[in-house]
């Protein structure tokens, strides 16, 4: 079964299979902008951080959870009749409404619903199966100087199931990436070490009251992993979501380069623009997305940021 | 082999010229010129007591003597295909009816428009009365079985192109014209006439040709006095002493070529000209090639180094590029749906192997591609072929060209390419040294009359035949044969038997039908300057439509063929797997063409694996479709001797023949258009273009040797930087290692797109690919703009 077809079906037990297994929200092929090449995606469910701007809200929590895609419905109601614990009703509005307490995740909705508009999101796989939808496109990372890169979430948060995707990974002799937000304890990190190419570090702010505000946790433990990464020699790109009004100020743009600039194995800092691309997900998680409001910059606002950091730091890239 | 060793030349912008003459060709609308049609039909009516071929020399002759020639402001190559820029002349002898049902249409028509004047639709009426029942056409008709001519009529298939017009589709020895000059060529005829023996009839028949022959070669030569003689007398008339010399140097290489051999880079190219225009004169047939115009032009090129500027080169060029772009066509309505945006096919091919197997590469072929750049016209189609040894400066080159958006160039693979050619008979020499023809089709130029867009077969529609027992649900006709239907099917075998059953009975009516309009143009059209440029017609004493060439072969094309594997698909497992639904259900769903059972759409959609996403369940389904195709086309042969060979490749022609196939269990909605060539269905690959170039590449390639056609297409932000063109690169290669035999790139966002759809004024420059070639997108039909809109957009 590929990663597509795992989509028709949920079921809760895969999780209880022998073997390590590891919470999977997405697998994508062809992502060229994470680590270098032509690469594969993979991306782990569950974060320790609450980052306002997130735009895959699917990421956070740790543990399978429905996503309704209401423009795919057809409003053939399949879902509602069948579901055993009558967690589907329509809302006030005419609109399918997902009562997600007394939802148990049996996952019949998801089965029935054949225009994909009811998913659960978040799978239940092996490293081996992962790595089956990884191998796929080892072609092109030879020929690209790609590989596979795990992203989330926070991929660090399941530690043995990605070490054992990475050790699979290396075993193929496969260039390996891990993004990550630093929110992890040191010995995690340094367990990774040994079987990852490169780390690509996101920084959301350099002052940590502000930090802890815009993403739930202080930044302390994020900035020295980050150093001592690159310390015991670990390829390192830095990368900042710039979010207007969060943490574009000049002074917080000058003190990440500068702190960029001080590790000794940066790659590269990359200033990741924000986009609202992942607002309807909030509401299909059945969240409210807290920066609404919130106007991208333009093209020559971020421009202009990256020149400004360019002045402390080199290898400035834009884009992610 | 040494890839790093081949750096690329200094390359070059437009010039003033250059830019000038480009703004001219924009702001140009398409016309009708009535000219020919007028010495044509007057040239017939005194040589009516004459065999075919001389008639066809002496209207040539006739038409070159008297047609109206021009030369341009700044222009340094000349030749002239109809009275104005852009303007189409008329070819009565192939067809005429249609162009005078729709003579008043052709100026408000939605696509490809051509103005025309009241006179002239008055002299065309004339010159037309003449034709009735002498066209190429209606010999066609009347040597066509009539079954065929139904399942043509049915759309099963269409033989609509050399059906109506002439066939085209060749690559000449231009090496030969340029090099030895059609002198040569009339020598050679002349001597071949010298060492017949009347007393056999066989060596009799030969004597007219040849004689057709020399007449042709000398009215070539002759047309180019006209120009030198005008170009003269310009001269004498003009009073800036630069563009006078200019004047007096087109008159001097116009007086040499193309009689005698070209010596500089200005007179190869102006000799080509010549040659490439007069046969779009000679015959109104599209897709003539000029295939590996780096190759035979590059001693002209090294010969002027350092002695001409290379941009002045890169100049010669680029005015050659839009002169390309004025050659022109006019098509019935209904073929313009497949074949829109004023395309000629004129493929032009760069690097690859040489004959002996190395690396072809030289600075042309870097210069072709700049022009491309320079010019961003939508002709010539221009495509590059790709080997083992392709230096990495040329893959850059081509990849920066790929990136502009427009579609070229198309990329071509040798490793799958010459083994499918060595398979249809070719010597290896001539495997290594073959070209591109038309959209995707393969042949070695200046020896092989490929015939190569003979059909567009519906794959579709023959998918609906093959679940309904044979009845059109269009029509409600029996035109198939009774091979079993949804109600009687009892396993997957069954599907899979009557699929094949209606395929091998609509592909043995196709060459029927193929052949009959072949022959009609043996008999009809024979075409003596064409046929003199390529071996062995001189030698053989025969035209290329008797069957002069030395190679001979009768492409038609399967269109659809990931809607036929994932019909199949859907079946399968859906039906007989997973046993989520009956036949009845399926039946029901399609007849009401999914009315009330949007449902059912939905699981034919989104539950059965979809060709397109390196899955190989469907992969494999779809793959034995195309292979069932392939093998029945292989069983035929041709009028000339040669045989019929698959392409799996569309034109646009998937969005006409889509228009009259039903609703299908891939859950494609009635009459909505076909999957393109080999491409997923649109909105189906939803994997990301690796998944769907593996895909693709499991098809078995090489059997489809006259081409298949992979459509990809990049947001621009995928394809950013050197990364970007290392990624570009990373998916050619991989595609062709695994047996892919062509991609082409389109790098166009969506947003702009629609934006062009609404606003077409100012997008009036818009190139895009379209199936094969590259086309003005405000110049297509708006079902065929939706249709490049729909196309899904590989971002990640
Ligand atoms: S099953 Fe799916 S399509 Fe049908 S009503 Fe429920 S969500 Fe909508
Ligand atoms: S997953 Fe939840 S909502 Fe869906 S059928 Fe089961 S209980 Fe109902």
């Amino acid at each position: 079964m590929n990663w597509k077809q795992r989509q028709h079906t949920f079921r809760l037990s895969d999780r209880d299979r022998p073997g390590p297994t590891g919470l999977v929200f997405d697998i994508q092929r062809f992502a060229v902008h994470d680590g270098g090449g032509i690469r594969t995606l993979v991306f782990l469910k569950g974060c320790p951080l609450r980052c306002q701007w997130c735009q895959n809200p699917e990421s956070m929590f740790p543990g399978p959870e429905i996503l309704r895609i209401p423009h795919n419905c057809i409003s053939c109601v399949k879902c509602m009749t069948l579901c055993p614990q009558q967690a589907i009703c329509y809302d006030g509005g005419g609109e399918i409404g997902i009562d997600r307490v007394r939802c148990d995740l049996c996952g019949d909705c998801v089965t029935s619903c054949y225009a994909g508009s009811m998913t659960i999101v978040g799978r239940y796989l092996t490293a081996g199966e992962v790595m089956e939808e990884v191998d796929r496109d080892r072609k092109f990372y030879a020929e690209s100087g790609g590989g596979v890169t795990f992203s989330g979430g926070e991929p660090t948060a399941q530690p043995d199931f990605l070490l054992s995707c990475l050790r699979a990974a290396k075993a193929r002799g496969l260039h390996t990436a891990v993004e990550t937000c630093g929110h992890s304890p040191w010995e995690t990190l340094a367990a990774l070490r040994d079987v990852v190419d490169l780390f690509l570090c996101d920084i959301k702010h350099m002052d940590t009251a502000r930090h802890r505000e815009l993403t739930g946790m202080p930044n302390e433990r994020i900035l020295d992993n980050i150093a001592r990464l690159s310390q015991a020699g670990s390829a390192v790109r830095l990368r900042l979501p710039l979010v207007p009004g969060a943490n574009d100020s000049e002074a917080n743009i000058v003190a990440s380069a500068q702190f960029a600039a001080g590790l000794p194995t940066l790659e590269g800092f990359d200033i990741l623009p924000y986009h609202r691309l992942g607002e309807a997900k909030w509401r299909q998680l059945g969240r409210v997305y807290p920066m609404h409001d919130v106007a991208p910059h333009t093209r020559e606002d971020v421009l202009a940021k990256a020149c400004l950091a360019g002045q402390h730091v080199g290898g400035v890239g834009i884009g992610g | 082999m040494s890839q790093h060793q081949v750096q690329a030349p200094e390359l070059h912008g437009p010039t003033q010229r250059t830019t000038a003459a480009l703004a001219r060709f924009v702001d140009t609308t398409p016309s009708i010129c009535p000219e020919r049609a007028m010495l044509i039909t007057e040239s017939y009516k005194e040589t009516e007591a004459l065999p075919m071929v001389l008639r066809r020399a002496k209207a040539l002759e006739k038409i070159l003597a008297g047609m109206p020639i021009f030369i341009q402001d700044g222009e340094l190559i000349v030749g002239n295909q109809a009275s104005k820029p852009r303007s189409a002349p008329i070819f009565p002898e192939f067809s005429c009816k249609w162009v005078e049902a729709e003579l008043d249409r052709l100026a408000n028509r939605t696509a490809d428009v051509f103005l025309i004047s009241e006179e002239t639709k008055a002299k065309l009426r004339q010159a037309f009365a003449y034709w009735d029942g002498k066209t190429t056409n209606e010999f066609a008709a009347a040597m066509m079985p009539p079954q065929a001519l139904e399942a043509h009529n049915d759309v099963v298939y269409t033989v609509g192109n050399y059906f109506y017009n002439g066939v085209g589709h060749i690559s000449v020895d231009y090496d030969k014209a340029i090099s030895q000059g059609l002198s040569s060529v009339i020598a050679a005829a002349r001597q071949a006439l010298e060492a017949l023996d009347y007393a056999d009839a066989e060596q009799l028949k030969k004597r007219h040709f040849l004689e057709a022959v020399i007449i042709a070669n000398q009215a070539v030569i002759d047309f180019a006095g006209r120009f030198a003689t005008l170009a003269s007398s310009m001269a004498a008339d003009c009073a800036d002493p630069i563009r006078r010399d200019e004047l007096t140097e087109i008159a001097r290489i116009c007086r040499k070529v193309p009689a005698q051999p070209a010596e500089t880079f200005h007179e190869a190219v102006q000799a080509f000209w010549f040659v490439h225009l007069v046969i779009q004169i000679e015959s109104n047939g599209h897709s003539i090639s000029p295939m590996r115009f780096d190759q035979y032009m590059e001693p002209y090129h090294a010969r002027d180094k350092g002695r001409v500027l290379p941009e002045k080169a890169q100049e010669l060029l680029d005015l050659l590029w839009i002169k390309f772009a004025e050659l022109n066509k006019v098509r019935d309505e209904n073929s313009t749906m497949a074949f829109a945006g004023y395309p000629m096919f004129m493929n032009l091919i760069v690097g690859g192997q040489k004959r002996d197997g190395s690396d072809a590469t030289n600075d042309l072929s870097f210069m072709c591609l700049q022009a491309a750049a320079n010019t961003k016209l939508y002709a010539p189609s221009l495509s590059i072929r790709i080997h083992e040894g392709t230096p990495a400066a040329l893959y850059k080159k081509a990849g920066e060209i790929s990136r502009l958006g427009m579609g070229y160039p198309a990329y071509y693979n040798d490793r799958v390419i010459i083994p499918a050619l060595l398979a249809r008979g070719l010597t290896r020499e001539d495997a290594r040294d073959y070209g591109i023809i038309g959209c995707v089709e393969p042949q070695v130029g200046g020896k092989t009359e490929g015939w190569h867009d003979a059909a567009f077969f519906n794959m579709g529609k023959v998918m609906e035949l093959a679940l309904n027992d044979g009845v059109d649900k269009r029509t409600g006709k029996q035109i198939g044969p009774k091979s079993g239907s949804l109600e009687t099917f009892k396993t997957f075998d069954d599907v899979m038997a009557s699929y094949k059953a209606q395929t091998a009975y609509f592909v043995r009516l196709m060459a029927a039908a193929d052949n009959a309009v072949d022959m009609a143009h043996a008999i009809r059209c024979p075409l003596p300057f064409l046929s003199s440029l390529v071996d062995d017609c001189i030698a053989a004493g025969k035209s290329l439509q008797e069957g002069g060439a030395h190679y001979n072969f009768t492409g038609p094309q399967g269109v659809g063929v990931a809607n036929a594997g994932d019909c199949l698909t859907a079946i399968k497992k859906l039906v007989f797997d997973d046993r989520l639904l009956t036949l009845a259900e399926l039946r029901q769903a399609l007849d009401s063409d999914f009315e009330g059972r949007e449902d059912l759409r939905q699981m034919l959609l989104n539950r059965a694996p979809k060709y397109g996403n390196d899955d190989d369940y469907a992969d494999a389904v779809a793959k034995e479709a195309a292979r069932i195709y392939c093998e029945e086309v292989n069983r035929y042969v041709n009028p000339r001797g040669g045989r019929f060979q698959p392409g799996l490749y569309p034109a646009s022609a998937n969005v006409p023949l889509g228009s009259v196939v039903a609703a299908t269990p891939d859950g494609r909605k009635a009459w909505s258009p076909l999957a393109d060539g080999v491409s997923p269905i649109s909105g189906c690959d939803t994997c990301g273009p690796t998944a769907s170039v593996l895909s693709v590449a499991k098809l078995d390639h090489e059997i489809a040797s006259n081409g298949t056609l992979l459509n990809q297409k990049f947001h621009p932000t995928a394809l950013e930087g050197d990364q970007g063109l290392n990624n570009l690169k990373a998916v050619t290669e991989t595609y062709f290692q695994n047996g892919g035999f062509h991609v082409q790139y389109n790098v166009i966002s969506r947003e702009t797109l629609l934006e062009a759809q609404a606003q077409p004024e100012a997008y009036k420059n818009l190139v895009v690919r379209v199936a094969g070639y590259s086309a003005f997108f405000t110049a297509l039909d708006k079902s065929l703009q939706d249709d490049i809109i729909a196309r899904t957009e590989q971002t990640f």
